[in-house]
């Protein structure tokens, strides 16, 4: 993994002819530096196993010539013998946004189901395909596509795309808003793979009432095969509140962060699932 | 279910890609980057309406027009400009900076 994050770190600004000369008047870090920071970030998150976040929201955006490292995490809550409790997931990421309208991202994926030891579960490249420029339109569009490379042999590889969709809207009640979607579809492909299809959704709403402190409300929700989505309560779904934020480093980048509680709606459901992101963010 | 959720999806596509309200009439404003310094450094816009903000960087490294407040982020090459869709917004003065040299490279829409 830590090979791999090298290799992409000193190919692909190569490949687009990045020169990564050093600016005038302020912090130059030069792309081997950035490289080196990241190289060590996502080898630290390799070794230390992480996992599929299944909370995690999407924005239909591309940070073109932004390095983004990610770590996302869960943990859920439920009565100690219910078979729900402490299940934990974690992903950390490098993100690179490669040209305006294409953000690409490697991946390393870990869990614990109740009662296990946590284990490396996937490898996964995902891409963010900014479809609107921001703010033209109504809403903005993206799309995202992921490829998840199973870690086990007993595991099936999977591939998992849809639209992101999101909408600013000012001075609702004094106060500006705004709202994204997600509508994933996943599929597995090669060995061990079944005829299912999953489908995710994801739903947040917040108050910019200032940058550092956005909060707002997230729904989360999961059906295991969309063509037998079975009863409502052998389905996943959640809501609960979300604090979203950001504190600027510049000219060293940003921190970015999303810390929120889901409530169990259904019986398949989790009473309680902790959620978080932590991102920091560099242009360059 | 199975019939509803396609449905359901084209239905948010179509709503996203139908007639969307073109913004022929908003206004369109430029500000330049020179010698990391953006000019104007403080310009007026209309309230309640949205805006397009062409970014000329005369430079000839990059930047970032970065504003918290406005929520936008795009990064502009040496001597290439970017398209910022801004608003619309409420009355106020909004901050904007170049995330590579905020020492120098500041300044304020201001709605009115």
């Amino acid at each position: 993994m830590f090979a791999t994050a090298v290799i992409v770190l000193r190919e692909v600004p190569q490949r687009f002819g990045w020169s990564g000369s050093p600016r005038r008047g302020g912090f130059a870090p030069s792309l081997s530096r950035v490289g080196a920071v990241l190289a060590i970030g996502l080898g630290a998150a390799a070794t230390a196993a992480p996992a599929q976040a299944e909370f995690k929201l999407r924005y239909p955006f591309v940070d073109y010539r932004e390095i983004e490292l990610e770590h996302n995490g869960d943990t859920t809550f439920d009565k100690s013998k219910s078979g729900k409790n402490n299940n934990q997931s974690y992903t950390n990421e490098i993100e690179v946004g490669a040209t305006p309208f294409w953000l690409v991202g490697l991946e390393a994926e870990s869990g614990a189901l109740p009662g296990e030891n946590l284990r490396y579960e996937a490898t996964t490249v995902e891409n963010v395909f900014q479809l609107t420029p921001q703010g033209k339109y109504w809403a903005d569009l993206g799309f995202f596509a992921e490829y998840s490379h199973a870690a086990s042999r007993h595991d099936a590889d999977s591939v998992t795309f849809g639209p992101l969709i999101q909408k600013e809207l000012s001075d609702v009640m004094g106060t500006d808003t705004v709202h994204t979607l997600n509508l994933l579809f996943s599929k597995e492909v090669g060995r061990n793979r079944t005829d299912a299809t999953p489908f995710f959704y994801a739903w947040q709403s917040r108050l910019r009432l200032d940058p550092h402190f956005e909060p707002g409300i997230e729904i989360f929700g999961q059906i295991d095969d969309v063509e037998a989505p079975g009863k409502l309560a052998d389905q996943q779904h959640r809501v609960g509140p979300v604090v979203v934020g950001l504190h600027s480093l510049a000219p060293y980048g940003k921190i970015k962060y999303e810390v929120g509680y889901l409530f169990g709606l259904t019986h398949a459901t989790e009473n309680g699932t902790v959620r978080w992101r932590l991102e920091y963010e560099i242009p360059f | 279910m199975r019939r509803l959720l396609p449905r359901l999806i084209l239905l948010v596509l179509l709503a996203l890609c139908g007639p969307l309200p073109a913004q022929a009439e908003e206004g369109t404003y430029t500000l330049t980057i020179k010698d990391h310094r953006f000019a104007p450094t403080e310009f007026e816009i209309p309230a309640g309406r949205k805006i397009t903000l062409i970014v000329k960087n005369l430079d000839s490294t990059p930047e970032e027009f970065e504003s918290l407040e406005l929520h936008r982020e795009k990064v502009v090459t040496g001597g290439q400009e970017i398209t910022v869709y801004v608003g619309p917004l409420r009355p106020g003065r909004y901050e904007f900076f170049g995330d590579f040299n905020p020492q120098t490279a500041r300044g304020h829409i201001v709605a009115k």
